[in-house]
């Protein structure tokens, strides 16, 4: 099997220059039974690592930290009490993402009303001028020549307009 | 420390201040007294939490140096583990001088060779050893838990390393 790879890692890690992600990659190496003779010398730096990664403190410890402050722990599976920071949230202040929510809502809801009845009205007015044309000028548009155009846009007779 | 929750927050990094204090004082007893000195001193100050950016960082230096000055109330200074790293290891022979107790003597010719030539690191360099090697943290991490710069974590880093591994050739262990 070829240990350039790690023989390179290890070169680097002597100089300081691996990644921490890297030296997880040496450790699980050395902690593989197959080490090749050449770097079993190294391996026992990574096991005694490993050995002083395991160490605790005893199982009594904060227990008798939280009695010299003056609370005990919560027994087992009970929410924590005691001393962290506890927010009451009221109704009110439960319920204010659903109350800004509500409010964004109705804002968007306004002004996309307002929009749509602004380009509807625009788009109703359009027919109404075309209503309040005489139908022959419609039928004669103003390229026709320069009397249909003074024709076109001389003011219509009121019995047109009353159609 | 903003909202910090001493329960959720603080008290587990009981585990990792314990190994730390343990490096410096080579002691598990005084290690523990140190770690909870540490939490009460964290307790005690929680009316400023809400100006600590990051409490690990904070709890690993007021950890730090309570352990600086247990070994130094002890009368067992780390200077002394660091007069071994002077080029007066003799760790070959068996006979590491560590000026400590006589029961933690006896504790401590149990433990390996290269066990008792990391404790003989200068302290700086066996706690930015076991903070980057066995804490896993960023050398932006150890330099601001240790108040150091980064690039001289990394000499110290080098130094305890390229130790360790003249002591594994020369000590054949």
């Amino acid at each position: 099997m070829d240990y350039k790879y790690i023989e390179q890692l290890l070169e680097r890690y002597w100089e300081c220059q691996t990644t921490l992600e890297e030296e997880a990659i040496l450790r699980a190496f050395f902690r593989q039974e197959d080490v090749p003779a050449s770097l079993l010398p190294y391996r026992q730096l990574f096991a005694e690592e490993d050995k002083m990664a395991d160490e605790h403190l005893s199982e009594d410890f904060n227990e008798r930290l939280l009695a010299r402050i003056g609370e005990t722990l919560p027994a087992a599976g009970q929410p924590e009490g005691g001393f962290f920071k506890a927010h009451r949230l009221t109704l009110v202040r439960r319920l204010s993402p659903f109350y800004r929510a509500a409010a964004v809502i109705a804002i968007m809801l306004t002004i996309g009303n307002a929009a749509f009845q602004s380009m509807s009205g625009e788009a109703d007015n359009a027919p109404q001028v075309a209503a309040t044309l005489p139908s022959d000028s419609l039928q004669h548009p103003a390229i026709g020549g320069p009397e249909h155009q003074s024709a076109a846009l001389a003011p219509q007779p009121a019995d047109t307009l009353a159609k | 420390m903003n909202e910090i929750s001493f329960r959720n927050v603080v008290l587990p990094l009981g585990d990792r201040l314990y190994r730390l204090a343990l490096r410096i004082t080579l002691n598990k007893a005084e290690a523990e007294d140190v770690v909870q000195d540490t939490l009460l001193r964290v307790w005690e100050r929680r009316g400023e939490w809400e100006q600590i950016a990051n409490p690990e960082a904070f709890a690993t230096t007021v950890c730090r140096n309570l352990a600086l000055d247990a070994v130094k109330r002890a009368g067992r200074n780390a200077t002394s583990l660091d007069k071994v790293d002077n080029g007066q290891w003799s760790a070959a022979n068996g006979q590491l001088q560590v000026a400590s107790g006589q029961s933690e003597m006896e504790s401590r010719e149990q433990l390996s060779l290269l066990r008792r030539l990391m404790d003989g690191l200068p302290e700086a360099q066996r706690t930015i050893m076991l903070l980057r090697d066995i804490e896993g943290k960023t050398y932006k991490e150890i330099a601001a838990a240790m108040g150091i710069s980064e690039t001289q974590v990394k000499v110290y880093l080098h130094r305890a390393r390229t130790k360790i591994k003249e002591q594994i050739w020369t000590t054949n262990i």
